[in-house]
């Protein structure tokens, strides 16, 4: 997702000349290529979060269109008071990039973890939030968060993320429904989705069909692809790689509460505690059901064929 | 700093009477929206007029004209400072301060760009106006414009790390287009500017941080009006003009007294100041 986000960064710059970009000091070499082309539209303003965003909110004060990037546990908790008010309360069109959200800083410890940044995010009015499940959804949901009038995060994973294998089409604010099924619905947000697929693909031989609905913009929720999946299936699994509050699952819920929803709902993805230990990022993602297998035992314990 | 013998199209009796009058409005605005920060706001008048009405190249005609010079007020607690001078100078009209700190009103009591479009930030919280300035000012340089970009900050704002998080990016990007002005009147809420922020002076600090500084009376017009005339102090360099100045200035009984604060003025207390500032308010007298 990295190299997706640098490499659309470039062409965006180069077919919007507002488009500015400013980093906390992160991505060695990654914006080289943008460093190259666009010297004065490149700004390292050092290890400073709170600054980043300040001088982002003032160069969209003055027309520019700021991409702020740093770590998303940084980002968006230690700036969050510059987000709230320098960008939020300013209503101001910067787009908020966080590397590496949720657990992909697994081994580097707690500082590092990031399970909260979508509900930071989406406590601030106006502000739209994205979860790419892949490189294809940054590049395609990155140019489309410039031309917003109001402010946006997009969580960037890390380096060489497969593809998601789906035809449907990639716009802020719409779900898609990556494989159409029926009883069960699988909905998740993020990388989740990959092992989300090979989870309901594996379930076809054993004639078990869920429906997959896959959410990159978590705010607003595409609420319609929410009420299909109402339509076709009973029971919702939630998938997503963040914690219990503020994200995706959250959301569902408050819909479900909202309309006195009869489906069942179900949460796959890391509990509300500190994790300790530095984990491999893979072996984290096994312990907290983020895997295919996982998902796939979730949905036979749910499955009731109609 | 003596400018005055330089400064003939300056009309220092003018200035004067409108800093009188600034204060007097400022305090009928405290008294009738019920809302406290005297001392913080008259201790930035002389600063605010000599910005107004002798640096800023801003105009009432057309106040967001893109060339114009940037002003943010980033002690957003000091706002009735701002809006006496923006009726002075006639960017919106006296009758409008009558509806300071109403609900729904275009003069909230604190700064909010919403509410008056004429704002260049809104703000409350501390420490966000300068890294608002610094990109404010990289953005203009970017744009080739000439407009110079002013913060007017408290002292106590300083105790923000943000503050010196983008010090030291107007150092490294040479914004020599940002003044700083802080309003030094060595009072925060509850405590004092010196005793709370260590030893090292303000002046000391920003220079340490790559600026250019000077450090002045904050009540001596013709010398303020000097020091903003010298700006930028040395090319390449960012500017910050540590004012001296004395928390509720210009009432003998709020002087320096932390009350005034948050304390809001008395029908009695702004009978007996604007008798001491011999002079009425721009805005009508309320009953």
């Amino acid at each position: 997702m990295r190299r997706a986000f640098a490499d659309t960064l470039v062409q965006m710059a180069r077919a919007d000349d507002r488009i500015i970009f400013l980093t906390g000091d992160l991505g060695f070499q990654v914006f080289d290529a943008f460093c190259a082309e666009f010297p004065r539209r490149y700004l390292n303003v050092g290890v400073a979060e709170a600054h980043l965003v300040d001088c982002a909110a003032g160069l969209a004060l003055e027309g520019w269109r700021p991409v702020v990037y740093s770590i998303a546990s940084f980002l968006t908790g230690r700036a969050f008071e510059q987000l709230r008010l320098s960008v939020g309360y300013h209503q101001l069109p910067v787009i908020v990039a966080g590397a590496g959200g949720g657990y992909i800083y697994a081994p580097s410890g707690v500082t590092h973890h990031a399970k909260e940044d979508v509900a930071l995010m989406s406590l601030i009015p106006g502000m739209t939030v994205t979860v790419p499940g892949d490189p294809t959804e940054v590049a395609e949901l990155l140019p489309q968060l410039a031309r917003l009038p109001g402010p946006s995060y997009i969580r960037v994973g890390r380096f060489g993320e497969p593809r998601l294998d789906s035809a449907e089409p990639i716009e802020v604010g719409r779900g898609r429904c990556v494989r159409p099924g029926r009883g069960v619905a699988v909905l998740t947000t993020g990388g989740a989705v990959i092992p989300a697929v090979k989870a309901v693909d594996s379930l076809a031989v054993e004639g078990i069909e869920p429906l997959l609905a896959h959410f990159h913009t978590v705010r607003p929720l595409d609420l319609s692809l929410v009420n299909a999946a109402a339509a076709a299936a009973s029971t919702f699994i939630i998938v997503e790689e963040h914690g219990i509050q503020g994200g995706l699952y959250n959301t569902v819920a408050a819909w479900a509460a909202e309309q006195r929803s009869p489906v069942t709902l179900k949460r796959l993805g890391p509990g509300d505690e500190l994790v300790f230990g530095n984990p491999h990022y893979d072996d984290l993602l096994r312990q907290t059901g983020l895997e295919a297998g996982a998902i796939a035992d979730t949905v036979r314990q749910f499955w009731s064929p109609d | 700093m003596d400018g005055t013998h330089t400064m003939d199209d300056v009309d220092f009796d003018d200035l004067r009477l409108r800093a009188r009058r600034m204060r007097a409005t400022c305090i009928r605005m405290a008294h009738d929206g019920r809302e406290g920060h005297l001392k913080s706001t008259l201790s930035c008048i002389d600063l605010l007029l000599a910005l107004y009405g002798t640096w800023l190249r801003v105009s009432p005609d057309d106040p967001r004209h893109p060339d114009r010079d940037r002003f943010l007020l980033s002690k957003g607690h000091g706002v009735t400072a701002l809006y006496a001078a923006l009726a002075e100078y006639g960017f919106m009209p006296p009758s409008l301060l009558d509806t300071y700190a109403q609900p729904g009103g275009a003069l909230p009591n604190h700064a909010c760009r919403h509410a008056l479009p004429l704002l260049e930030i809104s703000s409350g919280s501390l420490g966000h106006g300068l890294g608002m300035a610094t990109g404010m000012a990289y953005g203009m340089e970017l744009d080739g414009r000439g407009g110079r970009v002013a913060v007017l900050m408290s002292d106590g704002e300083c105790n923000e790390g943000s503050v010196w998080e983008s010090a030291m990016f107007a150092a490294a990007r040479r914004l020599d287009r940002v003044v700083a002005i802080i309003d030094n009147n060595n009072m925060q809420a509850v405590g004092r500017n010196d005793e709370i922020s260590g030893g090292m002076p303000l002046d000391d600090k920003f220079r340490a941080f790559g600026w250019a500084v000077r450090t002045i009376d904050g009540h001596d017009l013709p010398g303020i009006v000097a020091t903003l005339r010298g700006l930028p102090f040395e090319p390449g360099k960012p500017s910050a003009i540590v004012a001296r100045t004395v928390g509720g200035s210009g009432v003998s009984f709020m002087e320096d007294q932390m009350m005034w604060h948050y304390r809001s003025p008395s029908a009695e207390d702004v009978e007996r100041a604007l008798a001491e500032l011999g002079v009425a308010p721009l805005h009508r007298a309320t009953p």
